[in-house]
Parts: C-alpha cells; sequence; structure tokens
C-alpha cells in the first residue's frame, strides 16, 4: 500500500519570531493564522533560544507587516530574527548630491528629493509588491506631506525606503531650518 | 514564447494571463489597461517596445494586482506551479512578486519539467527569493545593481535589507570582488548583468564586458530603470539575440534613452520607454556600420 507523502509548508522562509513563554508564541500563531499568513511552531535554534523553547517561523520579507500585526493585537514577542546572519537589520545610508536633487540610498532602497521644494522626485531600486505601490503613492508630493513607508509598507523593502525616506525627511528640513 | 511574471500596483486587479499590447504609456490585456509605472508594468512596457522594433509577437504575461500583502503573488506562484508545464515556455521572467522561498522551489522545479527547460531570468524580488532558496545556479540571469550584487555576495543575507555594512560599502571598484563571492557561494547564475555608473556584463564568472557611455547619472534615481534593462533583454533573446549580445544592447539602449531625453533626476520612467526605439535604431545603425 502506498501512502501519498503531504506537501511540505512552504513558510521556511528565513524568519523567526522569538518569544519569552510558550504561551505567548501559541496565541501568535492563531493571530497571524487568522491574517492569513503563512507560519509555524517550531523549536528555535538553540543559539537563537531565549528561555522559550517555541518559536514561529516566518517569512521574513513580511517582518514589518507581522510585527505591525502582532503590536496591534498586544501580543507579546522578542524579536524577529534571521534563520541566518548576523540578525543586524540594515540602517546605514548613502547621500549622492545631483545639484538640485538629492538621492538617499539606504540598502537596495533609493529615494530622491528636489532641494528646494522637498518634493520626491523619484523611487528606485527595491523589489518587493509594495514598492511599486508605494512610488505611486509618494512621488510627486512633499516629503513632509506623505504617510509614512513604514506605515504604507507590508516588506523590508518599504522598511529600507522608511530608512531613506526619514533620513531625507531629517536632511530636507535641516536644510529649511 | 516569452512569459513575464510580475504584479502591478492595483489591489484589485485580477490573475490575468495573456498576450499584451503597448500603446501611448499604457499596457492593454484582456481590454484592462495599465499605466506604465515602476515596476513590472514598466519591463512589460520595454519587453513590448522590443518586440515591436524586432517584428516579434508581443510578450505573455501573468499578472496580479499586490500592494504587498502577497496576495496576488501566492496567485501567481499557483498558477505557475499547475500550469508552466502545459505552457511551456521558451523564457519565463519573474519580477515584482513576493519572495517566498519554498514556492519559488515549487515553480523552479515545476518549469525544469518542461519539455524544453525554458530561459529562467530572475530580477527584484524574484531574485531575492531564488538568490535566498539557494536556486541561483538553476537561473540563466540576474539582472542585479550594485547593492543587490552586494547581496548576492553575502552568503548568510536572504533579503538585501540584511546585507553586510562592508559590503554596502563596496564601490564600483570592488565589483571583481563581488562576483567573486558570489560564483563562490554558489548564488550567481550563468549570466549576471550588474547594472550601475558602469554596467558590467558576466558570464560564467568572467566580465565579458563593460558599457561606460554615455554617462547618465541620473538614471540611478529614475525608479524603472533597472525594470526596462531585463524587460529589453528578455524581448531580445526571444527575438533571437544570444543572451549576453541582448544583455549588451539592453544596457546601451538603457544609456541612450536617457541621454536622448537629457534625463534628469525627475524624469518618469515612461519619457524613458518611449525614446528607447529611437536608442535601438542609434545601436543598430551603429552596429551596421561598424560591419
Amino acid at each position: 500500500m502506498f501512502f501519498s507523502k503531504k506537501e511540505k509548508s512552504s513558510v521556511a522562509d528565513g524568519g523567526l519570531i522569538i518569544f519569552a513563554n510558550v504561551e505567548d508564541a501559541i496565541r501568535a500563531e492563531k493571530i497571524l493564522r487568522a491574517g492569513s499568513f503563512e507560519t509555524r511552531l517550531v523549536a528555535p535554534p538553540p543559539a537563537l533560544r531565549r528561555g522559550c523553547d517555541l518559536a514561529l517561523e516566518i517569512n521574513l520579507t513580511e517582518k514589518p507587516v507581522i510585527e505591525k500585526t502582532l503590536l496591534e493585537k498586544k501580543s507579546h514577542f522578542l524579536e524577529v530574527l534571521p534563520l541566518r546572519g548576523s540578525g543586524e537589520l540594515f540602517n546605514v545610508v548613502k547621500v549622492k548630491d545631483f545639484g538640485d536633487a538629492v538621492m538617499v540610498k539606504a540598502a537596495n532602497m533609493k529615494l530622491t528629493f528636489d532641494k528646494k521644494t522637498g518634493v520626491i522626485l523619484n523611487i528606485s531600486g527595491g523589489g518587493c509588491p509594495d514598492i511599486p505601490y508605494l512610488h505611486i503613492s509618494m512621488v510627486d508630493k512633499k516629503l513632509s506631506e506623505v504617510i509614512s513607508p513604514k506605515e504604507q509598507g507590508y516588506t523590508l523593502c518599504a522598511l529600507m525606503l522608511d530608512v531613506a525616506y526619514r533620513e531625507a525627511l531629517h536632511l530636507w528640513q535641516s536644510e529649511v531650518a | 514564447m516569452l512569459l513575464i511574471c510580475g504584479t502591478i500596483p492595483i489591489a484589485n486587479f485580477p490573475l490575468t494571463m495573456g498576450a499584451v499590447a503597448f500603446a501611448g504609456d499604457e499596457l492593454f490585456i484582456n481590454e484592462q489597461k495599465i499605466p506604465c509605472t515602476q515596476g513590472t508594468a514598466a519591463l512589460v512596457s520595454a519587453a513590448c517596445v522590443v518586440a515591436d522594433y524586432c517584428q516579434i509577437a508581443p510578450p505573455h504575461v501573468l499578472l496580479a494586482g499586490d500592494i504587498g500583502n502577497g496576495q496576488g503573488s501566492r496567485a501567481i506562484y499557483d498558477y505557475l506551479k499547475k500550469n508552466i508545464g502545459r505552457l511551456s515556455p521558451n523564457i519565463l521572467l519573474m519580477h515584482y512578486i513576493l519572495p517566498v522561498m519554498g514556492l519559488m522551489k515549487k515553480v523552479v522545479a515545476a518549469a525544469e519539467k518542461c519539455a524544453e527547460k525554458p530561459v529562467l531570468i530572475a530580477d527584484a524580488s524574484s531574485m531575492y527569493a531564488a538568490k535566498a532558496a539557494g536556486l541561483a545556479p538553476r537561473f540563466d540571469i540576474f539582472t542585479p545593481d550594485l547593492s543587490e550584487m552586494a547581496f548576492l555576495a553575502d552568503p548568510d543575507a536572504v533579503h538585501p535589507a540584511y546585507i553586510s555594512r562592508h559590503l554596502f560599502n563596496s564601490e564600483i571598484l570592488q565589483v571583481p570582488e563581488l562576483i567573486a563571492a558570489a560564483c563562490q557561494n554558489k548564488n550567481a547564475p550563468r549570466l549576471l548583468i550588474i547594472k550601475g555608473a558602469v554596467d558590467h556584463i558576466v558570464e560564467d564568472g568572467r566580465v565579458i564586458a563593460t558599457i561606460r557611455e554615455p554617462d547618465i547619472p541620473a538614471l540611478e534615481a529614475i525608479g524603472g530603470t533597472g525594470d526596462t534593462i531585463s524587460g529589453m533583454i528578455s524581448a531580445l533573446i526571444d527575438a533571437g539575440v544570444t543572451a549576453s549580445e541582448a544583455a549588451i544592447t539592453a544596457t546601451k539602449a538603457n544609456r541612450l534613452a536617457g541621454q536622448i531625453i537629457s534625463a534628469k533626476p525627475a524624469t518618469k520612467i515612461r519619457e524613458i520607454i518611449a525614446a528607447l526605439p529611437m536608442a535601438l535604431k542609434n545601436i543598430l545603425k551603429k552596429e551596421k556600420k561598424n560591419d
């Protein structure tokens, strides 16, 4: 007799939510599943264990929206970490001066604004599906009048765009002041 | 058939498959209109321009609306997994799709079961998923910019948001080191097109061409200028051009289009796309002269 092999979950996507206790992990799983996120309870690797034997495996790209969802539901977690690497999220920027415009770059995201008006001229780089949406909603508007990418976006690309946006806003406000 | 898959930033746009047409600055598919903005729409528009220029059939597209929550992306993965064997495209280009490593693995496995394995091209988040899932050597072409090249060179990063700081600080001079690291860690496909102030065309780990002219620094700021390169490459391959020649022509055409319209940081991608036919014509004229 042959048994069909159950299809393996596609969750294993590089991210892990770490909890202080088992109750928090189980509650977070219920919240995320209700929100249609693919997630799975797993035992964290020893190096990432913080006292609780359960962690939630998630798609790391969705870290921003998952954190937002859990915080809104007052679900407690310690941190969201990549399964590999240092776990340090990128937070440095590079600035390029085009004369009338300035481009701020964070990881794979670039935001360019007009020096005089503070209007966002372009957003380039990145690859997650919320970036074209953020492009439409932010370009040709003033830095001080847009909703931040962190509030509107879902993914790590949006989070990197937020790093560039915050630096651009800071640069422009310093210039205006 | 060239099949381009990606999302568009319209939340309720249904999963749509079919041949696409480009007119003015809009795409038309199954009586639906899509504006030519940064992302997959820009890529498809550039592919259409090349197809028209080369007088071949327009590309087929598999599109779904997705503003970041992944619903459209998952519909694309699911459709591909089930139908890629039947569709059997010559070229499969995957673009703005939420990176889900497990689903990408299934799509690639299904593509490899086609009667003839398609030329596999990944850009944007599909390239992130392919690299993070360890699938890079099974792809034929990636089109990273310099920061994405640093991501490919980083053995641990599963997204460019986690690249090592020292790799992010890499400049053009460090490109050979990034290429070597990406190849050593098996995070590079056969052909890499590294987009930047100097474009590098890399075949089997070796730089076979660099394109520096015309130098249009504003192109880096314009959202969609990487998308147009990937779109042109796919359509040129569909027209019978070798992958490396397609890469050289596409990177030159992008620069030339920027020069034709005197691109500035505020230039929109539709303006670059509008100049592509003239850029392609000029390149071809020059090549004929040199023959």
